[in-house]
């Protein structure tokens, strides 16, 4: 498995379970002041990523150091492509929510949470799109 | 995107008669990664117009003699 690879795996794993935590604080109170459920979501992303990526390059240095080959970059466009028509369309959706229930809180969560799906979206893609060559 | 590309390579065969090159040297001395080399190598990727000169420069051949055309 490439580093990049890794790495990607390694994001995906720091969205999958920020997301959850997210979620598990966000849905009890939607209607809730955002920033209590922002800030310890941000930091915690900040934290696992900074942590994650560390140990990566510890562990591969020389790989770390490497800039992205030909091919990584074509990946990493056509999934970063993709990620942005699935957050544009989540964005419609919290956009249509906030039309048939105007919570300006909701919206807000919804919007954070259509950034995080798209987020593991496009890295879900990369992994596929590293695995199949392009 | 899952189409394979319709072009064939001897990047292997060069590889193995040059003294058993490993991928990875490969990779490194044209400026990929091993992963890349692995796609080209297997048909699943085609590389740039300068990583196809890089490699056929690497085996001192021209680039017809490493990348052809399925059919030909």
């Amino acid at each position: 498995m490439s580093f990049r690879e890794k790495s990607t795996w390694v994001m995906t794993a720091v969205m999958l379970l920020s997301g959850l935590f997210y979620m598990m604080s966000a849905l009890p109170y939607p209607g809730s002041p955002v920033m209590e459920t922002v800030v310890p979501y941000v930091l915690l992303v900040i934290v696992l990523s900074v942590a994650g990526q560390v140990v990566l390059a510890i562990r591969s240095p020389d790989e770390a150091r490497a800039p992205l080959d030909e091919r990584e970059r074509l990946v990493v466009d056509r999934a970063g492509y993709w990620g942005g028509v699935i957050l544009a369309a989540a964005i419609v959706l919290a956009g249509i929510a906030y039309v048939v229930a105007p919570n300006g809180n909701m919206l807000f969560h919804h919007a954070v949470l259509a950034l995080i799906v798209a987020q593991i979206a496009q890295y879900i893609m990369q992994i596929a799109l590293l695995r199949r060559a392009l | 995107m899952s189409k394979r590309p319709p072009i064939t390579n001897r990047v292997k065969e060069l590889r193995e008669a040059n003294g058993g090159l490993s991928q990875a040297a490969l990779g490194e001395a044209v400026g990929v990664t091993r992963q890349t080399i692995i796609a080209i190598e297997q048909g699943r990727y085609s590389p740039s117009l300068e990583t196809s000169f890089r490699i056929a420069r690497l085996f001192g051949v021209g680039l017809e003699d490493v990348f052809g055309w399925e059919g030909d």
